[in-house]
């Protein structure tokens, strides 16, 4: 069947268009690339990170952000160079935020179920939990939806420093 | 009449009839295995998930025409004098009717994506300790997978022909079209990679419109056949070319003035009634037996031969 020309012919477009589409990647140095460039402003400066207040995760004393993820987002912060710019609000307000691309990281005890993942980039797991119930929870972190460099960076930072189950 | 012609097909389309089921058994578990192997990258791409659903979808005219082929072996009998032949009629209107359904609902998901300004996210996996892009995966697995579909779309559509299967032609010429889906998935992907989120949704409505197509056609020979159209050949020549050899058979008969046939498909078949005008007042009944062995000894697709003695064509069986 492959002595047959126009097949031959189709196959070499095919190929074709496969290898230009490698080439034209190949071309971009850092793919994927952010469209909004969210990973360049983090990295030029401040990262403008949500917190929403979950037991363990977020405590909020004196009004300044403590607790694990807190923790975790200045190790990052630390990471991309950046200073951190912190916003304290309710997970609704902060997911807008991102949305709006008024933040670049949420944090909050938000587990991998997290219906927000409809309207925002959400990590991998980084690391489990147990709920109220008993039940194993694994936690991840919300970026803007489709910032697709600084994710790939938050979860290469997750990678190297968390359990990641 | 022999119960024979059409229901038990001369052995060589017995034959191709067998291989047809078993590449369309090796196509389902093919996609089967594509299907597996594409959720475990799926993720977040418009593009990918409608090429996605797409390859669940060209499952639906195999098991249709593998459902159909247990209808046809049947013979007929006193309460379907006609035989089964038309299941794969009636597959071909499902599958088709399934494919214009799902490729709309997937056009008008890529339509909504591109008006709402939908992102889409891809992140990372973790392979061997290395994070990798997802994007990378999504498109090796695309690219990965995308030839042996062709190869049984061109083997498929060999068989089709002789067989007068109209239900495999479509899904052969389904499957030839397969890796343009792949490719299709792959711009996508690439697009979300160098940061053009539109190229995505674009990418996917681009194969929702394939979809849409080969629902569209598939609906519209189905149904154009199930309304007893005169026969055409499965690529579409009209008026199937074994009308014109049959009518040459009759008007060879020298007690034959004139004659016309009114032919229709039930499935792979073609059912077949002589209008035959005499030049004598009378004819006999050997005369009459003639025309009819001379026409289903044309060719095995011709099935079912009735012969009417008529004082003169009727007009539909003219030409405009």
């Amino acid at each position: 069947m492959f002595r047959q020309r126009p097949f031959r012919a189709r196959q070499v477009k095919g190929a074709a268009v496969l290898g230009s589409v490698f080439l034209a990647t190949a071309c971009f140095p850092a793919v994927p690339v952010d469209p909004e460039g969210t990973l360049d402003t983090v990295r030029s400066g401040t990262l403008r990170a949500g917190v929403s207040p979950a037991s363990d995760f977020v405590e909020i004393r004196d009004g300044e952000p403590q607790g694990a993820e807190a923790m975790l987002i200045e190790d990052f912060a630390e990471h991309a160079g950046a200073e951190i710019q912190w916003t304290i609000g309710g997970e609704e307000q902060l997911v807008k935020q991102l949305e709006a691309g008024q933040l670049d990281l949420v944090a909050g005890g938000i587990t991998s179920k997290t219906p927000w993942s409809e309207k925002a980039g959400v990590t991998r797991p980084y690391r489990t939990a147990t709920d109220a119930e008993g039940k194993e929870m694994k936690i991840v972190l919300l970026v803007p939806p489709g910032e697709n460099a600084f994710l790939s960076e938050v979860e290469y930072f997750l990678d190297q420093t968390q359990e990641m189950p | 009449m022999k119960n024979a012609a059409g229901t038990h097909l001369p052995p060589e389309q017995r034959e191709l009839m067998a291989r047809a089921a078993r590449l369309e058994l090796i196509s389902i578990g093919y996609t089967a295995l594509t299907i597996t192997l594409v959720a475990l990258v799926v993720g977040n791409s418009q593009a990918m998930r409608t090429a996605w659903i797409e390859d669940m979808l060209s499952v639906l005219p195999q098991l249709a025409f593998l459902a159909s082929l247990q209808f046809t072996r049947k013979a007929r009998r006193y309460s379907h004098p006609y035989g089964y032949h038309r299941s794969m009629g009636a597959g071909h209107l499902v599958a088709g009717v399934a494919l214009l359904v799902v490729g709309a609902m997937l056009a008008y998901e890529s339509v909504s994506a591109l008006v709402k300004l939908e992102h889409p996210t891809i992140g990372t996996m973790n392979l061997f300790g290395h994070t990798v892009w997802q994007g990378w995966i999504m498109m090796a697995v695309m690219a990965l997978i995308a030839a042996p579909a062709v190869v049984l779309g061109r083997l498929k559509i060999k068989i089709a022909q002789p067989l007068h299967n109209k239900l495999l032609y479509a899904d052969s010429k389904m499957a030839k079209a397969d890796w343009q889906t792949n490719a299709a998935s792959i711009v996508g992907v690439a697009g979300i990679g160098i940061g053009l989120w539109w190229l995505d949704s674009t990418a996917a409505l681009v194969i929702a419109a394939g979809i849409l197509k080969d629902g569209w056609d598939s609906t519209r020979s189905a149904t154009s056949d199930l309304l007893d159209r005169r026969s055409k050949g499965v690529d579409g020549t009209d008026p199937h070319p074994l009308i014109a050899a049959m009518e040459e058979q009759l008007q060879s008969l020298e007690w034959v003035r004139t004659a016309g046939l009114r032919v229709r498909e039930l499935g792979q078949v073609q059912h077949t009634e002589a209008f035959i005008v005499p030049e004598a007042e009378t004819v006999t009944l050997a005369q009459s037996e003639e025309a009819r062995k001379a026409l289903e000894g044309t060719d095995w697709k011709a099935y079912d031969v009735v012969v009417t003695i008529v004082p003169e064509l009727p007009e539909f069986l003219k030409q405009d």
